[in-house]
């Protein structure tokens, strides 16, 4: 089975049949997608401000993420299930966009940043969570909060085409 | 008389040199979304936390006084950016009832927004101990008006 071949059939899935000829549907899931990903964005810009040494500097490193991560990934899952329903009901033509693929490519982006923050930069987090953030962490903060800048701009851009 | 508003405002040579640009609409409606996340993040975290339904995470008092700063300021991005929005494409949202009911909503939202934050500030919304009626009636109220809102701004497009 080709790609094409197989955004074809999930195309013609029950699913993604009901939700293209649904008059509801459709905005339904855009709307729950909204409020996912405005919560995804928030959330990591809180984590990434605080890297960056902008506000709640009070509170450690590891304090804000613990309290705020839970929410990203709740949040996310439902961005993920709602965008990928929405994917379903006119997949052939969503994959074929450069704005589609900036997005996912984007989120992979960010995936990998979040990474190499957790498994490199923050190795001794320790040493600098209650003071100053070395550069390595400040530009995991900013690259992060540019990335979903990139994310949300594709995104709604996918809407117009 | 809306209607001519509206007909007035899109050949004004701001409306028409914002019509002209095929990116200014997605773009200004990308910061509109960004400021939305910071709106309904902040707030939705303080209204779990009037709710009772999270207990992590900083004192209330200390969690408002650092929140809403910054949701005052997202609130004004989302002021500009929505009148920008209107100004290109003044019929889209004057000549919608759901945009003048987003409208209401947003008016309801700042409302109980400027209300927590004075029961927060007299300690009477939530403690270390339990939330507070008032709190709990406050946190579920903004909760459903930021979904109200939400919907309402998507489905403007569709009715």
């Amino acid at each position: 089975m080709t790609i094409d071949t197989t955004l074809s059939a999930l195309e013609q899935s029950t699913v993604a049949i009901a939700i293209a000829e649904s008059p509801w549907m459709f905005p339904t899931l855009e709307t729950v997608h909204v409020l996912a990903l405005a919560i995804v964005v928030g959330s990591i810009w809180m984590v990434d401000a605080r890297l960056l040494g902008w506000g709640s500097r009070s509170r450690s490193i590891r304090e804000v993420t613990a309290t705020v991560l839970p929410w990203t990934w709740c949040a996310f899952g439902v961005a993920l299930l709602s965008g990928s329903l929405m994917f379903t009901s006119h997949a052939v033509k969503y994959f074929g966009l450069w704005p589609f693929k900036v997005k996912m490519l984007c989120m992979l982006l960010a995936a990998l940043n979040m990474l190499a923050f957790h498994f490199v930069t923050a190795r001794d987090v320790a040493a600098w969570d209650h003071g100053k953030p070395p550069l390595a962490a400040k530009g995991a903060g900013a690259a992060s909060m540019l990335i979903w800048v990139i994310v949300v701009g594709t995104g709604r851009w996918i809407g117009f085409l | 008389m809306i209607a001519e508003l509206c007909d007035w405002l899109a050949t004004t040579p701001l409306s028409q040199s914002f019509q002209s640009a095929l990116w200014f609409v997605p773009v200004v409606q990308t910061v509109h979304i960004l400021a939305i996340a910071i709106v309904v993040t902040l707030l939705a975290m303080l209204d779990l936390r009037m709710l009772g339904m999270t207990s992590r995470g900083p004192h209330p008092v200390q969690m408002a006084r650092g929140f809403l700063p910054w949701v005052w300021r997202a609130l004004l991005v989302l002021l500009v950016s929505g009148v920008l929005l209107t100004i290109t494409e003044p019929s889209r949202e004057l000549q919608n009832a759901l945009f003048w009911v987003k409208m209401l909503l947003v008016i309801g939202l700042v409302g109980v927004t400027f209300g927590c934050a004075s029961l927060i500030s007299k300690d009477t919304a939530a403690s270390d101990s339990a939330p507070s009626a008032a709190g709990r009636v406050l946190g579920a109220v903004s909760l459903a008006l930021l979904v109200a809102i939400v919907a309402a701004g998507r489905w403007i497009a569709y009715v």
